[in-house]
This record gives structure tokens, sequence and C-alpha cells, in this order.
């Protein structure tokens, strides 16, 4: 029976399965592993470190967050001062609702002629893409509204005015780009407002 | 006799004499495989010793699904591999550092029960294997594992185990002189 057998597994399977090491290596490994049993208490102990490196990078995202944003607020708010004390002989003061006569007349006229443009070009266009144009607009229109009553609410709130700003320029821009006329660009100074 | 699972439990709970036998129980299998894989002595007890502070630590994530023979030779295989990549040792250019002496020492510690001369000649030939082809042939050849326990071990694919382990048979019998078996 044996003579079938391969003679290559009958060599491997006489080779010894075990070999002592030539010194004592428990020592070493006692040396190494002595002290508290870390069998145990390991899974709680990492456990709290994992919770507290948590806490530790909420509380260090959240404290960077807060800074950051003060900082982008108090530079706001230092901007819009130095605005309002640079114009102030052509505009009394930063508006206190941002209301359109506020913006400009070079502005309003622009914007006026603009919107005429656009309910002219808008009626050659189909059904469907003018009631979405109209609906944009719409949108627009009531966000700034909205955003303008608040604002007449906190008058120096720099968000707030940055945000009309942007909802001004979106619907600037919605209007020219059925129109193919120019869009006035906004900046944060209404007498800078330019064609 | 005190069973290996009764031995892991009461080393989770930190007895270290219960550990201690545990060492005494399966350091010589896991210094076989580490000698053979390694081919120098003095790193294979390092990894023996590393395999063993490895085991310690990580007591409560061995869940008893194999036995504890078996993942003590994952481990091994791990510390060897790991000592190999950091000190350039899977190259086969370095053969020639190799310790030709760890066969004869494996051989010696044989029992008597076989020719002496015959198992040299079986580890000299193993130990000359290419690296891929000797770590296949000395899991599943020498210590039983199926060809997914060594792939996993090795961290290689089944299909390659498989061709591992035929170039490495196909090697031994060249170097051994010994005619294959017709199926």
């Amino acid at each position: 029976m044996n003579s079938r057998r391969d003679p290559l597994d009958v060599a491997l399977e006489a080779l010894p399965r075990e070999v002592a090491p030539t010194r004592d290596l428990w020592a070493g490994i006692e040396a190494e592993i002595a002290g508290p049993s870390p069998v145990v208490r390991r899974p709680s102990s990492a456990l709290w470190m994992r919770l507290a490196a948590g806490v530790v990078l909420v509380i260090a995202s959240s404290l960077t967050t807060y800074v950051i944003t003060r900082q982008i607020v108090q530079e706001n708010v230092l901007q819009a001062q130095r605005a309002t004390e640079m114009h102030q002989p052509v505009v009394p003061a930063m508006p206190a609702s941002f209301a359109q006569q506020a913006l400009g007349a070079e502005y309003l006229q622009a914007r006026a002629a603009l919107d005429a443009e656009f309910q002219r070009q808008v009626a050659t266009l189909p059904p469907v893409t003018r009631a979405k144009l109209e609906r944009n607009l719409a949108d627009l229109r009531r966000a700034a509204s909205e955003i303008s009553a608040t604002l007449a609410e906190h008058p120096s709130h720099p968000l707030l005015q940055e945000l009309l700003l942007s909802t001004y320029q979106s619907e600037l821009a919605l209007l020219g780009s059925v129109t193919d006329m120019n869009v006035p660009v906004l900046t944060s100074s209404p007498s800078e407002t330019r064609l | 006799m005190i069973s290996d699972a009764t031995l892991v439990e009461a080393a989770r709970r930190g007895d270290m004499r219960a550990f201690e036998r545990l060492y005494r129980l399966h350091s010589g299998r896991v210094m076989g495989l580490c000698l053979r894989m390694a081919r120098r002595r003095d790193v294979a007890e390092d990894c023996v010793q590393q395999t063993f502070i490895r085991a310690w630590r990580n007591l409560a994530a061995f869940e008893g699904r194999s036995a504890f023979g078996t993942w003590l030779h994952r481990i091994a295989v791990n510390e060897v591999l790991t000592y190999a990549r950091n000190h350039g040792t899977r190259t086969e250019a370095n053969d020639a550092d190799i310790d030709v002496d760890a066969a004869v020492d494996v051989a010696r510690d044989g029992s008597g029960d076989v020719d002496a001369g015959e198992v040299m000649d079986v580890e000299r030939a193993l130990a000359g294997l290419p690296e891929g082809a000797r770590n296949v042939m000395v899991l599943q050849a020498i210590y039983g594992y199926s060809h997914e326990e060594v792939a996993d071990m090795l961290g290689i694919a089944v299909g390659t185990c498989k061709a591992q382990l035929h170039r490495g048979r196909h090697l031994l019998r060249e170097r051994m002189g010994l005619q294959e078996l017709e199926s």
C-alpha cells in the first residue's frame, strides 16, 4: 500500500512538525506582557479612548467653525461700516431694508429695461419654458422681498445684506439670460453698481 | 490534560501561568513553521516571541472558531511576512544570505523514527525553494492547511496558491531526484 504512495508525500510526512527553540523564549515574552491583564480591560479602555477622541474632534471642529464664522462676520461688519462711511454723502446710510430704490438709479433703470425686454422675449417662448422662467423669477423676487423685510428688522446684519445682494444679482442674471442684454454688476455699495 | 479552550479562558482573565502553558504546548509547532518560512533561526525565534506577545495582547479577539494553534500560526505567518517585508528578505536575490544550517537544525530536531539523512535532504530542498512556493509548501504539505486557509494566511489568491504548490512540488521532485507518480 505504502509503495504506491507518492514518494514526495512520504518524504514530506516524515518531516518533524515541531522544532524546539535554542533558547527559552518565555522569559522575553513574560517580560513583555507582564503588567495588568490587557485582555479583559482593553476593549473598554479602547472604547473610552474612541469616545474621548470623538468628543475632542467634535469640540475642535465646533471651535474652528465658530472662530472662522466669527472672523467672517466681523470682517463683513467692518466692510459694511467702511462702505457706509465712504459713501455717506451719496447714500445717507446703508439702506435699512436694502430696498431697491437704495440700489441706485442706474441699477433701477437697467433692471426696468431688462424686465421689459424679458417680458417681450419670454412671450415668444414655448408655454412650458415661459412658465418655468416666470416661476423662477417669481421665486427670486419673493425671496428678495422676504430677505428685505427681515433686513428691515436687522439693518446692520452683513450676511442678510450679502444674501439680498446675491438674490438681486440672480434676478438680473435670469433676466439677462433671456434678453441677451448686459447685466449690471451689483456690489455691496449701491453707488458702485456698474452697467 | 487541560484543553486549549480552558487555558485560553484562564489567560483571558489574566492568568499568565495558563498562557505560559499554552506557550509550552504550541511553541514547537510555531517555531517549526517560522524556521521553515524564515530560514534563519534567529529570525524564527524572534518571530515566535512576537507571535506569543501579539497573541496575548489579542486574546480577546480570539473567538474560538478555529483551533488555538491555527490562530497562532496565522499570527506567526504574519510576523514572518512582516519581517521579510521590512528587511527585504522576500527577494530571491537574498537567498545567498539564508542560514543553510537552519534546515539541518530542523532535521536534527526531528524524531529518530525516520532516516535523519533523508529528512535533512528534504529540508535542504525545501529551504532552497523560491519563497512563494516554499511558503505554500510549508503551510500545505507540512502543516496540512487547505488551499483557502493558505491563501488567506499569505494574502494571495487561491489560484496562486495552487500554482505555487504545483511549482513547489515539481521543484522538490527535481531537486530530490524523485519521479512523478503517475495518476
